[in-house]
């Protein structure tokens, strides 16, 4: 997936990078529970391919996965921080 | 004397510059039509982003003269008009709510300090200066705009969709127009947001320059659909000059900023009395709380409006006071604060979103 911000610079994400950095409480935990990201050691294929992505008002993406999982929203500022 | 070009006239025009968008008006495409006759009489359109622009005099009286200052030029026209052009440079419309170029959030940190009255005065004030505009009602629980629109009548509905109610030549849809009269609205949260979105998605606004939407108090689920649901041009926050009220419009300021939707300013309200009977002017809340705010925020201040009975009056009995008493202090107060909202909102549709894709 590749975003091209409002300054006009790019960024590249892999599906794999974006799956593991999933911010939903599922993936992330909540309330000191750990969340899935931090028990499962490996993704299956599915998990990791991008199937759809969609605008979130103007400060998030919706990221789905050809897995079924789209609870995520990354902000703009976490979609930043992942490739600095 | 020969006429001057059509090179030479653009050329004098690109010395306009855009005091809001930063620009000159030629680059930003402005001038339309133009023409020159043999006899070297200029005449062309000059198209702003808003039709409640602040500068518009002025840039007609700078085109004019720019212009008569070339050699050989006989005569000057310009005609001024307006096309509000859609937030973002979007390619395609919004799924939500296609045919709305501009939409503007009337948010508040608290309540009471009439936010809603503001939202439509400003509605009103926009549609006054020639714009079409819409009102949506957001506030599910407390819906105010249709009593203060005189528009408590149930919407006509045609192929699934909702009719907005015509008031004051605004379109308007509020929560309160659909519910059954006298009842009140138990909603847990969620079904608030659901019942905004169905609002915006169900109401066939046809084609407006600008949605206004008056959001309940508070950085609650309204506000978060909102900004999730759509991408707001902007969002203006009202609040009264004293410090507990400043304060918590902060709060309401961070929240849009969170959502990434752009602050259009701080509007005060309630910013001053004049008595009717002796004359002077009391502060009874303070005064330029909400300037100082601003300038703390780095936001834009919008501007103050005088605490007036007839604002209110004319609110109850379903009039906007800038149609009602056009001449009163708060009425003019309202109609520049409005061509500040619409200058700000011209900005953002220079702006361009972030544009995925995927491969």
């Amino acid at each position: 997936m590749e975003i091209t911000w409002e300054d006009g610079t790019k960024s590249t994400y892999s599906g794999e990078q974006l799956r593991w950095a999933c911010p939903c409480a599922e993936c992330r935990g909540e309330a000191g529970v750990p969340g899935r990201l931090s028990r499962v050691k490996t993704l299956g294929d599915s998990e990791l391919r991008i199937s759809d992505v969609s605008l979130v008002g103007q400060y998030a993406l919706q990221i789905g996965f050809e897995s079924g999982h789209a609870h995520g929203l990354y902000t703009f500022s976490l979609l930043k921080s992942l490739v600095q | 004397m020969t006429a001057p070009s059509n090179q030479q006239v653009l050329e004098a025009l690109s010395r306009i510059k855009d005091p809001d968008l930063g620009r000159d008006v030629v680059s930003l495409g402005m001038i339309k039509e133009l023409e020159v006759s043999p006899q070297g009489k200029v005449s062309f359109t000059f198209e702003l982003t808003t039709p409640a622009c602040p500068v518009r005099d002025r840039f007609k009286t700078q085109a004019e003269d720019t212009v008569g200052e070339i050699p050989g030029v006989s005569g000057v026209e310009v005609r001024m008009t307006a096309n509000v052009r859609p937030a973002f440079m979007r390619t395609k419309p919004s799924e939500v709510l296609p045919g709305v170029k501009q939409t503007i959030a009337i948010a508040s940190g608290k309540g009471g300090v009439g936010k809603s009255t503001v939202a439509v005065n400003l509605a009103a004030a926009l549609r006054k200066s020639g714009a079409s505009v819409g009102l949506l009602d957001a506030d599910i629980l407390g819906p105010s705009v249709p009593m203060m629109t005189g528009s408590r009548v149930q919407p006509k509905q045609s192929n699934g969709r909702l009719q907005p109610i015509d008031a004051h030549g605004m379109k308007v849809m509020s929560f309160g127009h659909v519910r059954p009269p006298g009842e009140v609205t138990v909603f847990r949260g969620p079904m608030v947001g659901k019942m905004i979105e169905e609002l915006m998605r169900l109401t066939d606004w046809g084609r407006l320059d600008y949605l206004v939407i008056d959001l309940p108090p508070g950085t609650g689920d309204a506000s978060l659909t909102l900004g999730q649901v759509i991408p707001l041009t902007g969002v203006a926050i009202v609040c009264t000059p004293q410090d507990v009220a400043t304060n918590i419009a902060v709060n309401a300021l961070q929240m849009f900023r969170k959502l990434n939707v752009t602050p259009l300013g701080l509007i005060e309200n309630m910013s001053w009395y004049v008595c009717p009977d002796c004359g002077h002017r009391h502060e009874i809340f303070s005064h330029g709380g909400a300037e100082a705010a601003a300038k703390r925020l780095g936001v834009p201040f919008l501007g103050a409006i005088p605490l007036e009975e007839g604002i209110r009056e004319d609110a109850d009995a379903g009039t906007p006071v800038v149609i009602s008493r056009p001449e009163s202090a708060g009425a003019k107060a309202f109609e520049a604060i409005a061509s500040q909202v619409a200058a700000r909102t011209s900005i953002q549709a220079f702006r361009q979103l972030p544009v995925i894709s995927v491969h």
